[in-house]
Formats: C-alpha cells, structure tokens, sequence
C-alpha cells in the first residue's frame, strides 16, 4: 500500500525486517470494514428473510447468508457509494442461490416456466363477484403465516422470487429486472401468474380450514378497506 | 374526469398496487377505484395478498449467523 512505503524509512528500526509487511492493519482497510458492516449488516434479517423462502431451510439459508456477505464484502470496492445498497446486495444473494443452491435443489419446471401457458399452470382470471371477492380478501386475511408461506413455497421458483421481491421487499420491476436478470416484460409476466397462482392456493387453504370465500359468504366488511 | 373503465383498471391493477405507473396514469385508475366497486374489491384482494406476505416473511436472522458473518469479515481482512 502506498502509505505504509512511504511511512517504512520513519518506522523503520532495529526491529523492522526489510521487506516485511507490517502488521498493523492500516485505517483504510479497516475503514472499508467499518463502513460495510455499518450500512450492510442491517440487512442481515432482510436476507435471511429472502434466503429462507430461497432455500426453504434454515440451515442452507444461514449458509447462503454468509456466502452473500463474504462475496459483498470482497467486491465492495466496486460497489458505488450512493447507490442502491439493499438491491445490490439482493443481485449478489440471488446469484449465490442460483450458482449453488439452485443446482442442488432441482426444480421440476426450472428454465421452462416462463413459457407455459396459463391453463398449465392452473390459474385462471377470476370472474368472482364484488360479494365473494371481499370474502376472498378477508379470507386470505385470516389465513395463518404457515398457511402463506406453504403457498409461496409450492409455486415455482421463478415467480416466487418476482412475487417477493415486488411485494415483500418492495422493488421496483427494473429493480427485479436487474436483479434477476431477465427483460422488465418477463418480470411483470412472472410476477402476474405468481400472484394469481398464489391468490388461488390460498383461497383453496381459506376453503380447507373452513374460512370460506364462496357464496356461502356474504358478510361484507368494510373495516379491512382502509387507504386508497 | 372522465373514467378510464374497468378494462384499463383491471389491467393496470397490479402495477397501480406495486407504484408502477406513471402519476397521470396512477390518478386515472384511484378515480376509477372511487367510483367502481367491483374494480375496488379486485384491488382489496390484490392488497391483501400483499400485506398477508409481507407478514408472513418476516424473519429475524439468528444471533448466531450475525456473530459468524462478522467473524468471517474479520477473518479475510486479516488474511490479506
């Protein structure tokens, strides 16, 4: 490093070995450190939060975490102060679970599932009534957090990735876009039928347990409609 | 004003609910929801299918992993 030869004639003593490096770390390392676990490290649970529903397990999730950091912080240098941290970080995480996990996991409709057409994948647009479709949103209101979750992990991998990044993590479709690599259009189709896929297992599970979003219920409550 | 209908609303519902749309656009379809429940009541379903998300997801990494990610970060600045 620049600073430290320029320092070397000054500190150099009956105790310096030429040409030996010296071991105090210097600030600008450390500096780089400090600087990335203070605006990194908050998004540890955001991760961890993203990683879970990537890798469905605890264990690989932690793993996943940790080589997402690693990574982050040796190509921190690269990354422009100012800019989007959090989506920069969410590239880095994605790539990891796509180089590694993904392969190790196999997914059945994997590459293909953007092609499919909609009757393949079993949702079609809802032609429901004003009546039912409030029941449906209270319904899906009440449904347990395992309940959503089973539902985000049984759709295929592609549009729940879409799905939470847009409405769990809140980025904007170039944001997806670029973090999942793929054209804007693709994003919005992925995110389209990965909510639809969605809103349909959970109204079937509301229907299992019995909480109803069909004919049978014509409460209408409007408590729930707050902010337009 | 006059009302963009139900067809434009439809279509636009998801981006309007994930701020997608250009504000003249976002204005048509809020006017539109105001006075048009059946779009009004797709639009719950579509809100609440994000809110139930954004609850369910939520996560707290464990203490464990934080100690372990700032050990690793340590251990490759003193490797280098």
């Amino acid at each position: 490093m620049a600073t430290s030869t320029l320092m070397e004639p000054m500190l150099a003593g009956p105790f310096t070995v030429e040409g030996l490096e010296l071991p105090v770390m210097t600030t600008d390392t450390t500096d780089m450190r400090d600087l990335f676990e203070a605006q990194a490290m908050p998004f540890i649970d955001q991760l961890y939060a993203a990683a879970m529903r990537m890798t469905r397990n605890p264990s690989d999730a932690q793993d996943l975490v940790q080589e997402t950091f690693v990574k982050a912080f040796a190509s921190f240098k690269q990354f422009e102060q100012g800019t989007n941290l959090k989506a920069w970080l969410y590239r880095i995480l994605t790539n990891t679970f796509i180089n590694t996990y993904r392969k190790k996991q196999r997914e059945p409709y994997q590459g293909t599932i953007d092609d499919l057409e909609d009757w393949q994948l079993g949702g079609a647009e809802s032609t429901t009534a004003t009546s039912s479709r409030s029941a449906e949103a209270e319904a899906i209101d009440h449904l347990p957090d395992s309940a959503v979750k089973d539902a985000l992990q049984s759709i295929p991998e592609d549009f729940r990735l879409a799905v939470y990044f847009a409405d769990v993590e809140g980025f904007s479709y170039q944001e997806i876009a670029e973090i999942m690599k793929t054209p804007i259009g693709t994003v919005m189709s992925r995110l389209h039928r990965g909510r639809r896929l969605l809103r349909d297992l959970l109204a079937g599970y509301a229907e299992e347990r019995g909480l109803g979003t069909g004919q049978a219920t014509t409460r209408i409550k409007t408590s729930g409609s707050t902010g337009k | 004003m006059t009302d963009c209908g139900c067809e434009k609303a439809k279509a636009e519902l998801e981006e309007y609910l994930h701020n997608e749309l250009r504000k003249e656009d976002a204005i048509d379809i809020r006017e539109h929801l105001e006075h048009c429940p059946d779009c009004r009541s797709e639009h719950n379903v579509g809100r609440t299918l994000t809110e139930v998300m954004q609850r369910a997801c939520k996560e707290t990494a464990p203490e464990d992993l934080r100690d372990q990610v700032l050990l690793r970060l340590r251990a490759i600045q003193s490797a280098h």
